[in-house]
């Protein structure tokens, strides 16, 4: 069980979304980390042969997933970030058909959408229009359809943006609880998504991944210390202009700046242990003033 | 999945609308078509079923073989109703009581006229009651002479030699004398339906263009391309629930406009040849009415079943619902705007146009013919073997092209 990416390039006129791009993912969930633009989506779409690469090959258990055509997609659950659907079918309806174009038996599916909306914890909601349901109950619909085939592999693509703190921590259990003997690849810009439960993050910026591995190993890697170093007001500024920060507090006598550097980046700073935020901010982040040129 | 792929067609309110609409005119259009008036003896015009039974009993007084002697009768009748002190007052209602003693032979007048016209595509009206009696004699033979005038005068150019062959010999070919019988139903049955099939095409056309092209603008896309019968099964099912929408709306329109003209009008006449009636006298296809009707029905069905999927396909293609509604548009009335350029190059290639199997019954009065190879054909039976082969290539088409869409 293992689905190999190598070498992958797509390119869209003269934009290149995704620039080769290799990676080995087996069971488990993987964190797909990465800025808006960072080229996530393509990545995925070509994942659940939605896009042809430009160039390299995707393959599962060494065949080629595009050659391996429906017997690959019969293994797979995809969320699109875009979640579309029928509005004017009913929850039920939506996942029997779904169901039904992944190749389950009517008695089956029932069955198992049962289950399923139970898992999401929208039983009682089947006969409720598509169009009818909130953002959180959709995304759930979307989880839904994406697991009722029993999917080997779970491709997820942002399933979180949208949804409140609460359901956030929902979404974060039922994907643990969903992983088993799975591959999920979840994709979002948000480190708390995939902190604790990913078993490796991928962090992607313009169409590369420029690092991988578990949380520990990233910030091991990671090639900058954090620092805590307490300021003056006034002095606030040129720190935040010279480092890229990770939070700034205040303090009875001035304040408290969170910065990354290699260095210590004065007198009195305090070295601190970084986090997966902090490695993000480190990748993704600017320094104030940066950016806006 | 075929169920849902009907669901997800029928549930929109543009749907249901389209299809209201439709209903509206289903009833319309039957509300014309039977909308049959009946002059009674005192000069009063009178509707309703009672109406349609008096016209129908005259005229079935007049039912049989147009031979020489009723054609006597025919003119003898009209000469006396004509020299009536009521058709020659100025008073409207004695004129409508001279009308009234000739509804039974009306039908029978017009062909009179047809026949004695002086040239072949003219019509006079008042031609039948300028004539004698011996004249009924001519009336099968006029209709041949006429025709060969007008092949040899002005429609010289327009027919090669072995097509000219083939209209005479079709008018020679016919059976005389025809068996005439009250065919109102019939006939206004033929009259309504192209107007029917029609709005039926546009409203099909809009039920259908969204089948692929609404995946996309639903976002549904990415979800049904990476399941398991994305890209084969799944897609058949539309081009199934294409076929079955058009089949099915087309076959309970026509059923119910049918029935509703003919129960009310009555059936007779289904038997006669086509020449019998107003629209047929000039047709040289020796058909009779049942195979009038027939063919107006094979028609309309492969031309809607063509144009509906020649949208499915375009939207297949290009994922525009909006350009699938334009097929059917396009297909209707670019030919109308080109006028009625029946002969000529440009009159053979609008015969050929899709919009004739919606009037299959015009086609029938229509002097197109093609020839293949030295045989020559006429129109009406080319546009539907054509069609019908054409309609053929277009599922896989749109089977190919939606199936290999990429999804970015
Ligand atoms: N079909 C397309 N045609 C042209 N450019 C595209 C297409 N799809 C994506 N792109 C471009 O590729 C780049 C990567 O887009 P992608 O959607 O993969 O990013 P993402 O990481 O998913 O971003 P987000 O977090 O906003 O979803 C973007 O610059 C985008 O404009
Ligand atoms: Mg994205």
């Amino acid at each position: 069980m293992e689905l190999a990416v190598t070498d992958i390039t797509k390119r869209f006129r003269d934009m290149t979304a995704v620039d080769r791009v290799s990676c080995r993912m087996t069971k488990g969930v993987y964190g797909l980390l990465g800025v808006n633009g960072a080229g996530k989506t393509t990545l995925m779409r070509m994942l659940c042969t939605l896009l042809h690469p430009t160039e390299g090959g995707i393959t599962w258990d060494g065949e080629d997933i595009f050659a391996m055509d429906g017997s690959y997609r019969r293994i797979l659950g995809y969320l699109p970030q875009e979640f579309g659907y029928y509005p004017e079918f009913s929850v039920h309806d939506y996942l029997m058909y779904i169901a039904s174009i992944k190749g389950l038996r009517p008695a089956a599916a029932r069955r198992r959408a049962g289950q399923l909306l139970e898992t999401v914890g929208l039983s009682g909601s089947e006969r409720k229009k598509m169009k009818k349901l909130s953002g959180g109950m959709k995304r759930r619909v979307g989880i839904a359809q994406a697991m009722l085939n029993d999917p080997k592999i779970l491709v997820l693509d942002e399933p979180t943006a949208g949804l409140d703190p609460n359901e956030r921590i929902r979404f974060r259990n039922l994907i643990s609880e969903l992983a088993g003997e799975r591959l999920i690849l979840l994709s979002t810009h948000i480190v708390s998504d995939v902190e604790y439960i990913a078993r490796e993050i991928l962090l992607m910026r313009g169409g590369k991944i420029c690092a991988a591995g578990t949380t520990e190993e990233l910030i091991e890697a990671m090639p900058a210390r954090v620092w805590r170093v307490p300021a003056a007001k006034d002095q606030a500024g040129s720190f935040m202009k010279s480092y890229k920060t990770a939070n700034m507090k205040a303090v009875r006598d001035g304040v408290e700046l969170r910065l990354l550097s290699e260095k210590r980046p004065a007198e009195e700073a305090a070295e601190e242990s970084a986090t997966l935020e902090d490695l993000f901010l480190y990748y993704f982040g600017e320094k104030a003033g940066e950016g806006n040129v | 999945m075929f169920k849902y792929e009907l669901k997800k067609i029928f549930f929109r309110t543009g749907s249901i609308i389209a299809m209201g609409i439709l209903l509206l005119l289903i009833g319309l259009v039957c509300w014309f078509a039977t909308d049959v008036y009946y002059v009674d003896r005192n000069g009063v015009k009178q509707r309703g079923p009672s109406a349609v039974a008096k016209l129908r009993a005259e005229q079935k007084a007049w039912a049989g073989y147009l031979d020489e002697k009723k054609l006597r009768r025919v003119i003898a009748e009209n000469k006396k109703i004509k020299s009536s002190p009521e058709y020659q007052s100025e008073n409207e209602t004695d004129r409508e009581i001279a009308y009234s003693r000739g509804q039974g032979f009306e039908d029978i007048r017009t062909l009179l006229n047809k026949s004695f016209a002086r040239e072949f595509r003219e019509y006079d009206y008042y031609r039948a009651d300028r004539l004698s009696e011996e004249s009924a004699l001519r009336f099968y033979e006029n209709r041949v002479k006429l025709l060969k005038e007008w092949l040899e005068g002005e429609a010289n150019e327009q027919y090669s030699d072995g097509e000219k062959a083939f209209f005479i010999s079709r008018y020679e070919d016919i059976e005389t004398p025809f068996y005439y019988d009250y065919a109102t139903g019939w006939s206004r049955l033929f009259e309504y339906a192209p107007t029917l099939v029609m709005v039926m095409l546009l409203v099909l056309g809009y039920l259908v263009s969204g089948i692929f092209s609404n995946e996309f603008s639903w976002k549904a896309d990415a979800v049904f391309f990476s399941s398991y019968y994305g890209r084969n099964r799944a897609t058949a099912a539309k081009i199934a629930a294409g076929f079955c929408v058009v089949t099915g709306v087309y076959l309970t329109a026509m059923l119910i406009y049918s029935a509703v003209v003919l129960l009310y009008l009555g059936a007779d006449g289904w038997s006669c040849p086509v020449q019998i009636l107003f629209s047929g006298w000039k047709s040289f296809y020796n058909i009779a009415v049942w195979q009038e009707y027939l063919l107006i029905w094979a028609g309309g069905y492969v031309g809607c079943l063509f144009i509906a999927f020649l949208g499915m396909w375009v939207s297949a293609k290009t994922k525009s619902a909006v350009l699938a509604v334009t097929v059917p548009f396009v297909l209707i009335f670019i030919p109308s705007f080109l006028g009625n350029i029946r002969f000529s190059l440009v009159g053979k290639i609008l015969g050929l146009l899709p919009d004739q199997l919606l009037q299959m019954g015009n086609v029938v009065g229509y002097f197109n013919v093609y020839s293949f190879g030295g045989k020559v054909v006429g129109a009406a039976p080319v546009l539907l073997v054509v069609y019908a082969a054409l309609i053929i290539p277009l599922a896989p088409g749109m089977y190919r092209g939606f199936r290999h869409m990429e999804i970015g």
